[in-house]
């Protein structure tokens, strides 16, 4: 296959364009001066405020994290741009400007409900928080949502109707000065989805993110806090693109998950961050902190990852198992082509008994990318009964790219039981050839097998979002072969 | 294949090995109860056609602090390096695997393995394991795997319920984990390890 | 006599720099069943794997035509295209993918080459069915992933069914026969032969009688050491049986 191997082609990406929108921006760089003016503009009380200010202190102190398996280029903190937003229409202020819309539309992301509405059923529904560079344009089946007394929104909103949860819950599991990104997401942060599902209560449709960087020279820090109530259940989907550029643009969120007891969340995402051209020109730098807590007994929070785009991945989904007999899974599939760089994983931390956490990783690098698995199991003592069990594969398709595993297994209670496992292959010859002679050309065979390898994990995906994995799994591989 | 034995704390252990020409490396590092220290070990394979076994054994009762930091180097493809750790954790030891494997670029045909195994006996022990892979070639086969564990629960009521008793019970237990690693021991040293179970 | 199918001049092939076909010639009409018998390492699964393209070995001379045109000029999905199936001796697994998959992503490569529209999804299912049917597979069969955790004999089953998916004109049936009991041996022999049919032409490549008590060949060739050393009637098959290959060539 080496002689057959192209190093380099143009890689496509349907979501690269730009929409042409009219947009307010806050000066460049970063300063207090800088995180007032956000706070105003989105006349927050004084809390958030003392939030914001006491993160961005922390961050001033902290230093850009250096441990992860990545190359990352310097990044000036000052010549980025931290708010930009469409401008409203002064005389229509709650209308969504048409051309968001069909940014949207063009996405194949539901802003509206009226397909539903037309009696469309062969859909399941989604109701879809989408949120362009800076703010959220646009919430759907809120409505049918509130019946059941679910609040699903867009943080600012959720900032002025619904204080007391977010106060109580914001930075709960995500502490502001957890890490140098956290810090900076806490500062700067501008909008995201909130979501609070109350006890008892099975959410009736899935509710799902949308996460479109617009603006050249602007990063986007969003914030999304969901809350799973006792014996609450919740499927929640995360999506995002962004334009083609030559820049590198940076995109520091912040996810906590707070799942009461006997509550269950299932958390996907597919990430399809632009992520550079053939020459590893441009893409998005996804340093993102996503942590759950399982608080009381019985609670489930399970991860669904699919990551193909970003010039660079920095990205931990983890949960801290407090509750009794809590569990938690983490099914990640990471594909890196071109000049890709991902370190990704996750820390399953026991701290009540019995609990139990499953860690299923696939890997896939082709090109020049770098792909690293990075992971910590921690038992603490109080954890009698606890289980972890990792596996770690990683799929190397030519011979200038890289696949690492970083596990760390930190077991202090001799009641419980850790296993990790991890392989390292390539797709044989054999079965390329055996798929040649079924009449499947190469690059199909190849798009056939990455799928089976990564089938595991893509069945955990909501139908729709299992769809669009599968696609982009084989665009992302364009070009791995010739 | 010949293996070297040493006993960490009395023998000296070469901290960096180079294998520049095809040739078959066997080591075999023991831990006697009492140990506390860090070993380094680096194997550097710069030539195909060589074979590393690496083994090794720990026993901890008291309070040691025990890492090993072992990295196997597969600079040149075409060899084989295999790795097998096991040990014990007990009194209020604690015990650190770290280990590397890394395949260089064009190390085609590498072939390399590692199994590190800890068993937690008290409550009071605590077992860390870093097994890492660093892989920049594709025709390759590795993998690794650890775990920590107790002493199932089955089988020692099995040994008991015919009339084992429950401390020999544990021993045994202790003895069956620890025997891939033990038995390519010389009879004394077997004997010794087993006795401070 | 009907048309040349396949036509094999002088043809020498290498594995790994090693000369194991040296000078074969071999002509398949449409229609004929021809088995090659021979010893161990005679060369019999090379000629199958250059014969379908493997990658693996090298043609250092010599010409293989089918149906006039230059085979070894062509990929080893355009020969499948073309209508050549090997059933392998090793069938690979390919985990997470099923044989529904695994076959219609097969076929409609096939059928796009061809200049035909994709099945429907309805079409494609009752075809499934009905191939299914005439190998004796149940219905869980279709999710299973492609050779993962099959027995030696449902592994060649397997191939027996892709066969009969993918309708090639010429099926090169390599030790088909190898890890399989007679009543599997049975099934998909039974298998072949509802396939045979004055268009259609095999290659049964085996070392023992066996199979070829079940699929009679038209014509049988022994490989040794690289050459055919005898062509002839199925009497040849007795011949083997009662002498051994000392006796031939």
């Amino acid at each position: 296959m080496d002689e057959t191997l192209k190093d380099l082609t143009t890689q496509s990406y349907a979501q690269g364009f730009v929409t042409d929108v009219e947009q307010e921006f806050v000066p460049k760089g970063l300063n207090e001066e800088i995180i007032r003016t956000i706070s105003r503009i989105k006349d927050e009380p004084q809390w958030l405020l003392d939030f914001r200010l006491d993160a961005f202190r922390k961050w001033q102190k902290m230093t850009q994290p250096d441990w992860g398996h990545l190359k990352l280029p310097p990044i000036d903190y000052q010549d980025i741009i931290y708010y930009a937003a469409p401008k409203k229409d002064k005389d229509r202020p709650k209308e969504i400007d048409p051309a968001l819309m069909e940014t949207f539309e063009k996405l194949g992301i539901p802003v509206g409900e009226r397909e539903y509405l037309a009696g469309v059923k062969d859909r399941r529904e989604v109701a879809v928080d989408a949120v362009f560079d800076s703010v959220s344009v646009s919430t759907t089946f809120r409505k049918t949502l509130s019946e059941k007394g679910i609040i699903f929104c867009s943080f600012s909103e959720a900032v002025h109707e619904h204080p007391d949860l977010v106060r109580k819950y914001l930075a709960s599991v995500v502490p502001a000065g957890d890490n140098f990104f956290a810090a900076l997401n806490s500062a700067v942060f501008s909008d995201g989805s909130f979501c609070y599902v109350p006890k008892g209560v099975e959410c009736p449709m899935d509710l799902s993110s949308y996460f479109r960087i617009n603006a050249s020279g602007t990063g986007q820090f969003e914030r999304t806090l969901i809350i799973a109530d006792e014996g609450s259940r919740l499927s929640y989907m995360e999506g995002c693109t962004a334009p083609m550029r030559d820049e590198n643009q940076l995109h520091a969120a912040v996810v906590e998950i707070i799942v009461e007891k006997d509550a269950d969340v299932k958390y996907s995402t597919v990430q399809n961050w632009y992520p550079g051209d053939a020459q590893g020109r441009g893409g998005i730098l996804n340093l993102v902190t996503k942590r759950g807590i399982c608080r009381g007994s019985g609670a489930h929070l399970s991860w669904t990852q699919v990551e193909t785009g970003s010039a660079i991945t920095w990205k931990y989904p983890s949960t801290i198992l407090k509750g009794d007999n809590s569990s938690s899974e983490f099914y990640s599939v990471a594909l890196t082509n071109n000049w890709q760089q991902a370190d990704t994983g996750t820390k399953m931390i026991h701290l009540g008994r019995n609990t139990r956490s499953r860690i299923i990783s696939k890997g896939i690098s082709a090109g020049h990318s770098e792909n690293s698995y990075r992971g910590l199991v921690r038992i603490a003592p109080g954890a009698d009964g606890a289980r972890n069990y990792s596996q770690c594969d990683s799929l190397l398709i030519g011979s200038n790219c890289g696949a690492h595993t970083f596990p760390v297994i930190r077991n202090a209670n001799p009641a419980a039981t850790v296993e990790h496992e991890a392989t390292t292959s390539r797709i044989s010859e054999d079965k390329l050839f055996y798929c040649g002679q079924r009449g499947i050309p190469e690059e199909d065979a190849v798009g056939l097998i990455v799928n089976g390898y990564a089938q595991e994990v893509l069945q955990r995906l909501p139908m729709e979002f299992a769809i669009e994995a599968r696609k982009l799994l084989q665009v992302s591989l364009e070009g791995s072969i010739g | 294949m010949d293996k070297q034995i040493y006993i960490l704390g009395r023998d000296s252990v070469p901290e960096v090995i180079t294998l520049d020409s095809p040739r078959d490396l066997g080591m075999i590092l023991v831990a006697l109860p009492g140990t506390s220290l860090r070993q380094r070990l680096e194997i550097d394979i710069q030539s195909p056609g060589c074979e590393v076994e690496l083994r090794g054994v720990f026993l901890c009762t008291g309070q040691e602090q025990l890492g090993f930091d072992i990295l196997v180097r597969h600079s040149s493809g075409g060899s084989t390096s295999r790795q097998l750790f096991k040990g014990i954790a007990g009194g209020s030891s604690h015990t650190e695997f770290n280990g590397l494997i890394y395949v260089a670029h064009d190390a085609q045909k590498t072939k390399a393995w590692q199994e590190n195994h800890t068993l937690l006996v008290t409550p009071e022990a605590v077992a860390s394991a870093k097994p890492q892979l660093e892989i920049y070639a594709d025709d390759v086969e590795c993998s690794h795997g650890a775990t920590t564990g107790f002493l199932d629960e089955m089988e020692q009521f099995y040994m008991r319920s015919r009339g084992v008793p429950e401390a020999e019970a544990r021993k045994l237990q202790m003895i069956s984990f620890l025997s891939p690693v033990l038995s390519d021991l010389p009879e004394g040293l077997r004997d010794e390890l087993i006795n401070s179970l | 006599m009907s048309d040349i199918l396949l036509e094999i001049h002088d043809l020498h092939a290498n594995v790994e720099g090693k000369e194991i076909l040296k000078g074969v010639d071999l002509v398949i009409r449409e229609g004929e069943v021809h088995a090659v018998m021979g010893p161990n390492g005679a060369g019999k699964s090379t000629l199958s794997a250059v014969l379908t393209g493997n990658p693996r070995y090298q043609v250092t001379s010599g010409s293989i035509r089918f149906r006039g045109e230059d085979l070894l000029a062509l990929k080893p999905e355009e020969r499948a295209w073309k209508g050549i199936f090997l059933s392998f001796q090793y069938p690979v697994e390919i985990p997470g993918v099923s044989i529904t998959n695994f076959m219609k992503a097969a076929l409609n490569a096939k059928r796009k080459a061809v200049g035909k529209g994709e099945l429907s999804p309805a079409e494609y299912l009752s075809l499934m069915k009905e191939k299914m049917a005439f190998v004796g597979m149940g219905r869980e069969f279709a999710k299973r992933e492609v050779n993962v955790g099959f027995s030696g004999g449902e592994k060649k089953r397997n191939e027996v069914f892709q066969m009969a998916m993918l309708d090639p004109v010429l099926s090169i049936l390599d030790e088909t026969d190898s890890g399989m009991d007679v009543d599997a041996l049975k099934t998909v022999a039974q298998g072949v032969n509802s396939l045979r049919s004055p268009e259609k032409s095999f290659i049964v490549i085996t070392h023992y009688k066996r199979l070829l008590d079940y699929i009679v060949p038209d014509i049988v060739h022994v490989l040794k050491d690289g050459r055919i050393v005898k062509t002839a009637g199925r009497e040849l098959v007795d011949q083997i049986e009662n002498g051994g290959y000392a006796s031939i060539g």
